[in-house]
């Protein structure tokens, strides 16, 4: 398909796609409605479970099942990455060079990376009381350290980021969400059923197992996230190809005349 | 724990083996590592096998968290396991089980550093195929499906080395997640709607309101993911793009099972949420979905003939037989789900053993490309070529392979419904299978003329990075046996006795709708019964002669089509240049303009992906 064709084409689509979802909307309830079923269920739910936090109670006890899921998804990701980044045979690996900063900069990073890195463990420690959790918190730690890439520079993050040990960590984080709900099934209830004592309503130990899922998913997010970040940093600085250039890009043949690159 | 615990188990249970694989998978030796992911992906197979037995043609549901509702109303997430779904984890499993096998001596060096990560996606492939042929809820199926797609992206550009996987890969990605949103937004206009997350619960809440735009948009939404994954026309440039260049035992996943999966997601969305009132007339989406399937499997046959490069020829192979499944499930009625049900078992046998063979054929010359291997691979006749052709005449649909009897069965049904249909059975089957005897003959005995280049740019199949490091060694015994197994497999399920019989009680339970919802512990749906039966024939379960005549049949004109294309060359005479004449004519005139527009180019995907779905939403308005 030549180009203008191509264009025409999708915002003929477009277009009517466009009306099709407007029409739509307007069956959608109106906004700010008081009624809402799923909402109200919810509530009744969570507060029954002693969990302050709807959210962390849906996430990790009412819907836990979709949470696996999801982070499932993340250590998939993480694997993928790690097998479509890794060192072929082409590249070897490139010295960072140290990189001038300003001293401000660094003040500020030294400051406040451990502020940051408190940050990120109070986020998740206390997802089963007020917003935030395993998800936001684990984003949080991962950004913390990075704060030495910024405020130093990489080599200074490579120093404090034990890579392998991430990668196990990542790993045996996301198992014991999956061991976690087999607890369920040993007390003689159903996979990932909340079996843990559900405590003092509004105290760190309350919710039974929504704090404990909270927290391996903490780990799982924080060093997952850090991992990802460390191969895309690792192939754009820590990697350079062998033959001093970039690969050459063989062009595909296709059913088509003129083959393109992408 | 009683029998619907294991609902939950078949996902977790190589959730964990991912988790082990990822962590402890550098510190393996490989044969340990190998014999750890054969012995996991065995286990589940073997949980399934016995959640099957346990369910014995019963529909097992488990509330995840015990969540169970009260009053019709509840939180929490459920698993259903009909027979129909269950059986496409036990599917899932079998072929994982294979491929783990298949790739013992297959992957030589692993990633540096990494040997685990190839079996940790593989079984993370393998929850998000359980979870989601067995959960019972809409969003939940969501998180499954991406699960899949994300864990499919990596794995189909896993040799890093070649910028080819990396292209089919990103494409792959790109439109699958575009896609994957669509889905999302067409769940989110359920949910605002309904307040419910569940099918049955949706299903149920849809009566409270007429069909309107709402409902039509969310259907054709939700629908867009699951045929995309499942490859329909105008969805599929995706998809033999990333089977040329994904490793030969992620092709047997995603063709054997992954993109089936889509088709199995459409139906049991239809039947569970949109089937009652409120919902899509049954008449709009089996008049859409018939068409789109009947253009499907022509495209797919038609394509496939064309190809040089096997794995694109087995792609579209897999296009065109999945327009078929279609056509299957859109024919709304029991025996249609049945005979489908059938079909994509013995499919999944048929299709994975024909790349496995593709494997061998990369490992020991480099190359899938049938001009370049012409007659060079005489030596292997007696194992490979055998093997080859069996495969081929199994596509076609000959007894007593499953397929045949799958295909006989979904004709049936279809022939009920119009006349016409079972012609097109035959026809796609007979040229897609066609396609594959003509390679196995050049390729293994050199039959024919020798193939010449044709004027027109192709796929080439050669200087392809062989998947193995080292040549000229004898071809691995794992890479024979498992093919071996699959295309018995695919014989078995033909021939055992009852099988026929189960399905069509489980093709019942999958369209009865007010089943699914008492499954689900929820007040029986209002309104009038949709029945399933409404228009079936007749419901046989095994082999008749019509069945056998026309899978007979197939196999005729296949081998007719591949001789026609060995041997039609070196004839003289008028006649025969007048054909030839015409051949080519036609050829120009059909083929070609339609063999361009599979550019490759992502961004023609997205154009045809956006048309596909403003010609659903077009329709289904029309037609609601």
């Amino acid at each position: 398909m030549s180009r203008t064709a191509r264009v025409r084409l999708f915002l003929c689509a477009a277009a009517v796609i466009a009306v099709a979802y407007t029409l739509a909307c307007t069956g959608l309830p109106h906004f700010g409605a008081a009624v809402h079923p799923y909402g109200a269920r919810a509530v009744g739910a969570t507060l029954k479970q002693r969990t302050a936090n709807t959210i962390s109670s849906i996430n990790f006890d009412q819907r836990a099942f979709d949470t696996l899921g999801e982070e499932s998804i993340l250590l998939g990701s993480v694997l993928g990455v790690s097998a479509l980044l890794r060192r072929t045979g082409s590249e070897r690996e490139a010295r960072p060079r140290p990189v001038r900063v300003l001293p401000s900069t660094s003040l500020f990073g030294v400051l406040l990376l451990p502020v940051a890195l408190l940050t990120g463990v109070y986020i998740v420690a206390h997802g089963q009381l007020s917003p935030g959790g395993g998800f936001q918190g684990g984003v949080i730690l991962a950004t913390a350290l990075h704060l030495a890439y910024v405020a130093a520079d990489y080599r200074v993050l490579r120093r404090i980021r034990p890579r392998e040990l991430l990668d196990t960590l990542d790993a045996v984080a996301a198992g014991a969400f999956t061991c976690l709900g087999v607890a369920g099934l040993v007390a003689g209830a159903a996979y990932l059923q909340n079996v843990l004592p559900l405590g003092t309503f509004n105290t760190l130990s309350s919710g039974g197992l929504v704090p404990v899922i909270n927290a391996a998913v903490g780990i799982e997010v924080g060093s997952g996230v850090i991992v990802l970040l460390a191969y895309f940093l690792d192939q754009t600085i820590g990697t350079e190809s062998g033959d001093g250039g970039t690969e050459p890009n063989r062009p595909t043949d296709r059913d088509e005349d003129s083959p393109c690159p992408t | 724990m009683n029998a619907s615990d294991l609902l939950p188990l078949a996902v977790a249970v190589p959730l964990l083996g991912a988790a082990v694989f990822a962590a402890v998978g550098r510190l393996l030796p490989r044969l340990a590592s190998d014999i750890l992911a054969t012995a996991w992906a065995l286990a589940d197979l073997v949980l399934l096998a016995v959640l099957w037995h346990r369910a014995n043609g019963r529909t097992l549901t488990n509330w995840v968290g015990g969540w169970r509702p009260h009053d019709g109303e509840g939180v929490g997430v459920v698993l259903v396991g009909d027979p129909i779904g269950v059986g496409m984890a036990l599917l899932a499993a079998a072929l994982i089980l294979a491929v783990t096998v298949y790739a013992w001596r297959y992957f030589a060096e692993p990633p540096s550093g990494h040997p685990g990560t190839f079996p940790a996606l593989i079984l993370l492939f393998e929850a998000g195929m359980c979870g989601f042929a067995l959960t019972g809820d809409l969003f939940n199926a969501f998180v499954f499906f991406e699960l899949m797609g994300a864990v499919a992206y990596a794995l189909t550009g896993y040799h890093v080395e070649d910028p080819r996987p990396l292209q089919g890969a990103l494409t792959f990605g790109i439109v699958n997640s575009l896609a994957a949103y669509c889905s999302l937004t067409g769940i989110g206009l359920l949910y605002a709607r309904t307040g419910e997350l569940g099918m049955a619960q949706i299903g149920l809440h849809l009566a409270d309101h007429r069909t309107d735009a709402l409902v039509v948009a969310a259907f054709v939404l939700v629908l867009t993911g699951l045929l995309v994954k499942a490859a329909m026309v105008p969805f599929h440039f995706w998809l033999p793009d990333a089977h040329a260049v994904a490793p030969t035992p992620v092709c047997m996943l995603l063709s054997g099972v992954m993109v089936e999966l889509g088709v199995y997601g459409a139906a049991r969305v239809y039947w569970t949420v949109f089937s009652g009132p409120g919902g899509i007339p049954a008449a709009a989406v089996h008049e859409v979905l018939v068409t789109a399937g009947v253009v499907t499997a022509l495209l797919g046959a038609v394509m496939c003939w064309q190809q040089r490069h096997v794995k694109r020829m087995l792609a579209f192979s897999t296009i065109s037989h999945i327009g078929l499944f279609l056509i299957g499930v859109a024919l709304l009625n029991a025996p249609g789900v049945a005979g489908t049900a059938l079909y994509v078992a013995g499919h999944a046998g048929a299709k994975a053993a024909l790349f496995a063979l593709t494997g061998v054929l990369l490992d020991q010359y480099g190359s899938v490309d049938e001009h370049t291997l012409f007659g060079r691979a005489v030596r292997l006749r007696w194992s490979v070529g055998l093997m080859f052709g069996l495969g081929g005449l199994a596509l076609a649909g000959v007894p007593p392979f499953g397929t045949g009897l799958g295909k006989a069965l979904t004709e049936r049904a279809a022939g009920a419904d119009l006349a016409w249909l079972p012609a097109v059975f035959v026809l796609t089957s007979a040229l897609t299978a066609g396609a594959v005897l003509r390679t196995a003959a050049r390729i293994f005995t050199g039959a024919g003329a020798t193939p010449h280049d044709g004027s027109d740019a192709q796929t080439r199949g050669d200087h392809e990075e062989p998947e193995v490091r080292e040549p000229g060694r004898p071809v691995p015994l794992p890479m024979l046996v498992v093919p071996g197994l699959l295309l018995a497999a695919c014989l078995a399920v033909g021939l055992l006795p009852g099988l026929g019989a189960e399905l069509a009680r489980a093709g019942r339970l999958f369209t009865d709708r007010a089943a699914y919802t008492a499954a689900a512990g929820l007040p029986a749906p209002a309104g009038p019964a949709v029945s399933a039966t409404a228009g079936a024939a007749a419901t046989g379960t095994g082999w008749t002669t019509e069945g056998v005549l026309l899978g007979a049949l197939s196999g005729v004109l296949a081998a007719a089509f591949a001789a026609t294309a060995l041997w039609g060359p070196n004839l003289t005479g008028t006649t025969v240049r007048r054909l030839g004449g015409l051949a080519a004519a036609g050829s120009r005139r059909l083929v070609l303009p339609l063999r361009r527009l599979h550019s490759g180019r992502l961004g023609d995907n997205v154009a045809w992906l956006a048309t596909g779905i403003a010609g659903l939403l077009a329709a289904f308005t029309a037609l609601k």
